[in-house]
């Protein structure tokens, strides 16, 4: 995930070399007046296994119109390799690998085509997305350039055998029952004087994107599902905003979360964590370094009175088509193939990821996979109820300064929340003056 | 009329020849060196990420920089750094020296070992003190422990955080100005010692009247090196800290990368860029005249 999340443009330049000697419009046919498509998607094992699979299926399937797949070429991140073949023209097809935070700088750069000049792109999304997310992948009169495809919401796993050792029967779900149950969990086992169990733990160092898996969830939770703009306007829910600064203050302030970051492997998975925030990828850690763990997944804590429905940040990865294409028509094609539910039942079964589709827990083709995989149920009940990252120029640098407020309020409690979320604003607004 | 034509051809065939040997350093220099210095002035007056077109905003980024506290805060964070490292770098390297400019058993080998660290990638041994300062599982912590003493959070509080990295800059760079203050103490000519030991100089009169004044060309030399050191401190905080706890760590070279290649603030970035590459030589300017000076009343 660091790696993943990396998102900048360091080393842009000698990208932009690597990315610019590629050869991706190649005029490799394998029949007369066959086309080629390129597909980049993430290149993490799991995802190269998925495409390897689409592709052939693809192609077994659509002689004319063949798909070369290239994972996404390694680098800090997708979205600094997608802005280096962007400047360099370079870009593929089609890409699965889109973060919405970074659509703003490739649209603005040209570099995708709108989908919503295909005429069945409406029906398809109407089709496929939560009704709840609708809105926020499809504002009506403005382009789309993305096809939602897959989410990893944000969720609290929680170790069942230490609040069952601390005698805790119920899994809080309120910032009141989490700190509560903190009292009896945070321990010192063996007696050297440190704290050597805790309740939580996060990267304290003030890296942007730490904050998209807790500040930012926890808002958009304690906030009934807000984001952090309306349009391009900054409009963050102060009272949301201070309520979670508050909570996690608390969290540092009595000793729950440490003030450090553990250097001696995953906390959670060497047993020491009572819960740890995180999407469905925990689960597969957990069945590979923990396996005798027993865990379960619940949604994240909202403040005391608690919300009927509980929001979380899904932090979405969805599909775009590059205006470098020669063959729009087609690679649209290959897209509503690529999000197809028999394809969609690919992605669960060989990445362990959620799609974004309304009847997930509905459709039948589905079914045995939930059967056999009951940990996965939470993150697709969860999946509905997800928000994504607001498409706004600088959201590196917004989530920077909100980042910096969290440390001196929440980890260090330098400053009242209620300040620190004022503060927050304030510095999100002078980002967008300045840059404007 | 003849003489003169062929020391006139001579002069001009010495001339294309030095032409042809200077050509190679000269395009370099062109791309490598001058380019890149106009483009970034051009940038400092432009706004650019890399991707879109530039465009003009006049003095807009400085008006910026003016109102950036995140920039002032990355001066201070330097010159605290400064601060500790210089004075710590001077010290330990004069000590070592002194030490190493002695008949002890295995000189040379001592030498290598205090340069080895010199040679050593700047990334792996950030990541080496990343351990060595670990809050939980560190060397120093464990040590602590069984010393029956607490955790030291060295990285984690904000007030220990940029010492506990000028202590680690210093042991990464000391081998260096071992070698200066080496060759300095070597060059002091030995009928100093003797006459002033003739005249009943004891050894620390010999070191306070005629080690340190004759040092002071390599005094200048480790300051000013490791002024322009210290003023580039980027990769400690980048790979240990990310400039944190509470920004205590944000040195200004890090602050300009981050405007640079994280935000693809380009055109700040140059801006900075600049007003930094003028404080450091008005430093490096007055340090290097109060030394000479002291020298000369020396």
């Amino acid at each position: 995930m660091t790696l993943a999340r990396g998102f900048s443009f360091r080393l842009a330049l000698p990208l932009l070399l690597i990315v610019g000697c590629a050869e991706n419009k190649e005029s490799f046919s394998p029949g007369s007046g066959s086309i080629t498509l390129t597909y980049w998607p993430a290149p993490n094992p799991e995802e190269i296994k998925l495409a390897d699979t689409l592709v052939a299926l693809w192609n077994k399937t659509h002689p004319s119109v063949q798909v070369r797949m290239q994972p996404i070429p390694v680098s800090q991140s997708t979205e600094e390799v997608l802005l280096a073949a962007i400047a360099a023209k370079t870009t593929p097809d089609v890409c699965s690998n889109i973060w919405p935070g970074a659509l703003y700088e490739y649209t603005v750069a040209g570099g995708l085509i709108a989908l919503n000049r295909f005429p069945d792109f409406d029906s398809l999304m109407n089709a496929r997305i939560p009704s709840d997310l609708l809105k926020f992948f499809r504002k009506m009169g403005e382009p789309a350039y993305q096809i939602p495809w897959k989410t990893n919401p944000v969720m609290m796993v929680c170790n069942v055998a230490l609040f069952e050792e601390a005698g805790i029967g119920k899994l809080p779900r309120t910032y009141s029952e989490y700190l509560q149950a903190g009292e009896n969990i945070v321990r010192d086992r063996d007696g050297d004087g440190q704290i050597d169990v805790w309740l939580g733990e996060r990267d304290i160092r003030p890296i942007w994107w730490q904050r998209l898996f807790d500040f930012y969830p926890f808002y958009i939770a304690a906030s009934g599902g807000k984001t952090l703009f309306e349009g391009q306007e900054e409009s963050m829910d102060r009272h949301a905003a201070a309520q979670v600064m508050g909570f996690f203050q608390e969290c540092y302030e009595r000793n729950y979360f440490p003030r450090t970051f553990f250097q001696g492997g995953d906390p959670f998975l060497l047993g020491v964590k009572a819960t740890h925030f995180s999407g469905p990828w925990q689960v597969a850690a957990i069945k590979k370094f923990a396996p005798t763990m027993r865990y379960e997944v619940v949604p994240l804590p909202v403040p005391d009175g608690g919300l009927a429905t509980v929001h979380t940040y899904g932090d979405f990865k969805n599909i775009a088509i590059f205006s470098t294409t020669q063959h729009p028509a087609e690679a649209w094609e290959f897209v509503k193939f690529l999000v197809s539910a028999e394809h969609d039942l690919l992605l669960l079964q060989i990445a362990n990821q959620i799609p974004v589709r309304r009847d997930l827990l509905r459709n039948p083709l589905f079914e045995p996979f939930f059967q056999d995989n009951p940990e996965m149920v939470p993150f697709a009940e969860q999946a509905t109820y997800t928000r994504g990252i607001d498409e706004v120029p600088d959201l590196k640098e917004i989530f920077d300064a909100l980042s910096q407020e969290y440390e001196v309020c929440a980890v260090y409690g330098r400053k009242s929340p209620s300040e620190a979320a004022d503060d927050m604003a304030k510095r999100t607004r002078m980002i967008m003056e300045w840059n404007q | 009329m003849t003489v003169r034509r062929d020391q006139s051809s001579q002069k001009s065939g010495f001339g294309r020849t030095g032409h042809i040997f200077v050509f190679p350093y000269v395009v370099f220099f062109l791309l490598f060196a001058a380019y890149p210095l106009v483009f970034s002035l051009i940038l400092v007056f432009h706004r650019w990420n890399i991707v879109t077109p530039m465009e003009w905003v006049g003095f807009k980024n400085f008006v910026r920089l003016l109102n950036d506290p995140l920039f002032a805060k990355a001066i201070g964070n330097t010159l605290l750094f400064l601060a500790v490292h210089i004075p710590l770098q001077i010290v330990v390297a004069l000590l070592f020296a002194l030490l190493l400019n002695t008949r002890i058993a295995a000189r040379g080998a001592f030498r290598a070992i205090f340069f080895l660290p010199v040679v050593v990638s700047g990334v792996v041994v950030t990541i080496l003190w990343q351990q060595v300062y670990a809050y939980d599982n560190g060397i120093l912590n464990a040590i602590a422990l069984s010393l029956g003493l607490p955790r030291v959070p060295w990285i984690i509080d904000p007030s220990m955080a940029m010492p506990s990295i000028a202590l680690m800059a210093t042991w990464k760079n000391v081998g260096i100005y071992i070698v200066l203050f080496l060759v300095g103490l070597q060059n002091i000519p030995k009928e100093l010692y003797e006459s002033a030991s003739l005249d009943g100089a004891d050894s620390i009169r010999r070191f306070f009247y005629i080690t340190i004044p004759m040092l002071n060309p390599s005094m200048i030399l480790v300051v000013v090196l490791s002024t322009i050191g210290g003023f580039s401190l980027f990769i400690e905080p980048y790979v240990m800290t990310g400039g944190g706890p509470m920004q205590s760590t944000l040195s200004a070279m890090l602050y300009i990368y981050n405007q640079a290649f994280y935000f693809g603030h380009m055109g700040y970035a140059a801006t900075l860029g600049f007003v930094f590459a003028v404080m450091i030589l008005a430093v490096v300017l007055l340090q290097k005249r109060l030394l000479e000076r002291e020298a000369v009343v020396a």
